[in-house]
């Protein structure tokens, strides 16, 4: 256990001590402020709200600030295996006591972490500034209901993140992983009315979905989108743990 | 202990014996390669090799470009997989038990990398997490030792592929290893650099007691400090050298003459059962003979006896590096 954690520890301090690492969190902060100060500026039914907490529950989602949650999230975590290979510090890495399935592991961790952080800071940001346009203050269901719309879109950036550092983990590439990464995150919009698409991982990224629009396609609920993402998610996991495990590293 | 414990301790006591190689001379060697080959697709790189390291040896392991230096080293670090034979530290498989095997080895795989965005003592914070016991005071104790502590917080991408390669000897020693590998470690830096390295290398071997493994595929930069070197080409194993040893075996020393009247010398030499012409140098006015050191004082009255100046004598050192171009077929690149 303290091995994991001491891993753990080394992984986000590589992620931290790089000075670029302030850019996505600032980035999503000032994004977030900037787009409460537009909406209640210019947008007449956003700036009629009584509540930061409404607000907030609206905009968390995939359809708000999640979608850059997401795209900064691809883009801070793409390169942790990758750029082990091309710094040629890998070699650093694995000739130690430690196993190759704990370093993946831990890597893992750590980008789950930076997910959650920048929802948190997408969070903040958007309370902060909508609490100074809108009031701050909103009763318990309200808030039940951010927290929800928060966790879906963390799932949603989390599904993409765990895409992306599988991509990571077989090309090797921090450019391949952060351009499929991306990609992928558009296809979440798409949806090809016929039944196998239901299983595929685009139409169930979204969980928010479900409590605006609708399931995307007839006959799908949050519990089924859950079960296709924690499959998918494992399968990319494996995926990418069986081929970090048994490289050979020239 | 009950019976069913005791039984399987003993099986696991014979297992043990069967697995682990006869031990030669006492001693279980450091490092134990047996059979080691690696293949890719139908190329084979490593063919074969079998060696032992043990404590308190240096041993250069030495080879063209292109030998198969590196791709035995990677197989001896679990970086990549060996296709057959197996690679031993201190009597554990590197393939079956990865962790225990790996704990003894500090080492340097090509160039020492580190994290440039971190200052090098950041770099060597990274290095003890991954360790069970390595304290602060560890890392100090090391930093003193390869005299980093100027540079210390500087960040590694200011640093000095010297400095680098100092760093990278520092986070190989924290754990204090059995075996130190160490993959040409001499490569791009300059002869002062260079000499920088082995003399402390000599050190480390010393205050730390261990075996340290150095490739190569120049011979006079790990000459100097090798006890013992492993020659291998087309990732074969082609000779083993002691190195300082008196007296190689066979080899008399080998003189050269130089003379006034070439053809009377050669012949009161030959006439001299304890000495061997093997070379007149017309051109030089040389003679190449062997001879016992003790039997020079002989030979030198026999030419003075037969009025033959001699202008000079000197042994003509065949050095390693002949020998080594010899074992290797010069410089072909294979």
């Amino acid at each position: 256990m303290r091995n994991m954690t001491r891993l753990i520890q080394n992984e986000w301090l590589k992620l931290t001590k790089k000075r670029s690492f302030w850019i996505p969190p600032l980035m999503l902060a000032v994004i977030g402020a900037g787009v409460t100060f537009m909406l209640y500026k210019f947008s007449t039914n956003v700036a009629e709200m009584d509540s930061v907490t409404v607000y907030l529950a609206g905009m968390l989602n995939a359809s708000g600030l999640g979608q850059f949650v997401a795209i900064l999230s691809i883009i801070g975590t793409a390169g942790m295996i990758a750029q082990e290979y091309a710094q040629g510090t890998i070699k650093f890495l694995l000739i130690r006591s430690r196993s190759r399935g704990q370093i993946f592991v831990s890597k893992y961790i750590v980008a789950v972490f930076y997910t959650l952080m920048m929802t948190l800071i997408a969070g903040a940001a958007l309370y902060v500034s909508g609490g100074i346009a809108f009031g701050f203050g909103g009763t318990a269901a309200e808030w039940l209901n951010v927290l929800q719309q928060g966790a879906y879109g963390f799932v949603y950036a989390l599904v993409y993140v765990t895409l992306t550092f599988m991509v990571g983990a077989l090309t090797r590439s921090t450019g391949v992983a952060i351009g499929i990464g991306l990609a992928s995150t558009m296809f979440s919009g798409i949806v090809i009315f016929r039944e196998f698409y239901k299983y595929v991982l685009f139409p169930n990224a979204d969980l928010s979905v479900y409590g605006t629009m609708g399931p995307p396609i007839p006959g799908m609920t949050v519990g089924f989108s859950l079960i296709v993402l924690a499959a998918y998610m494992a399968l990319f996991i494996a995926a990418g743990y069986t081929v970090f495990r048994r490289r050979d590293v020239a | 202990m009950n019976a069913a414990q005791s039984n399987k301790m003993s099986q696991s006591n014979q297992s043990n014996q069967s697995n682990q190689p006869r031990q030669v001379g006492g001693a279980e060697p450091v490092l134990r390669l047996q059979n080691v080959t690696k293949r890719i697709g139908r190329k084979t790189i490593v063919d074969k090799l079998s060696f032992d390291v043990h404590t308190g040896e240096i041993v250069g392991l030495l080879g063209p470009n292109g030998a198969g230096k590196t791709t035995a080293i990677r197989m001896m670090t679990g970086l990549i997989g060996i296709s057959e034979g197996d690679v031993q530290i201190a009597g554990r498989s590197i393939q079956k038990h990865f962790k225990e095997a790996i704990v003894h080895v500090g080492g340097i795989i090509e160039n020492p990398e580190f994290y440039p965005y971190m200052s090098g003592y950041d770099n060597l914070k990274q290095a003890a997490r991954m360790t069970d016991s390595v304290t602060e005071q560890r890392i100090m104790e090391v930093i003193t030792l390869l005299g980093l502590q100027e540079a210390l917080h500087k960040k590694v991408k200011a640093y000095s592929l010297g400095m680098r390669q100092r760093l990278g000897i520092a986070q190989a020693l924290l754990d204090r290893p059995k075996l130190l590998i160490l993959d040409e470690p001499t490569n791009g830096l300059d002869p002062a650099g260079i000499r920088e390295m082995r003399d402390y290398l000599k050190k480390i071997a010393q205050a730390e007691g261990m075996a340290i493994l150095v490739s190569s595929h120049l011979l006079s930069e790990v000459e100097q400090m090798c006890t013992r070197v492993v020659v291998i080409q087309n990732g074969r194993f082609v000779t083993e050298q002691h190195i300082g040893e008196q007296g190689r075996v066979g080899a008399l020393p080998e003189l050269q003459i130089r003379v006034d009247k070439l053809e009377t010398a050669r012949q009161v030499l030959e006439a001299l059962e304890t000495v061997q012409v093997t070379e007149v140098r017309e051109s030089k006015s040389e003679l190449i003979c062997q001879t016992e050191d003790r039997e020079v004082p002989a030979l030198i009255d026999a030419l003075r006896h037969a009025d033959v100046a001699v202008y000079r004598i000197s042994e003509t050192k065949k050095t390693l590096e002949d020998e080594f171009l010899q074992w290797t077929g010069g410089n072909q690149i294979a």
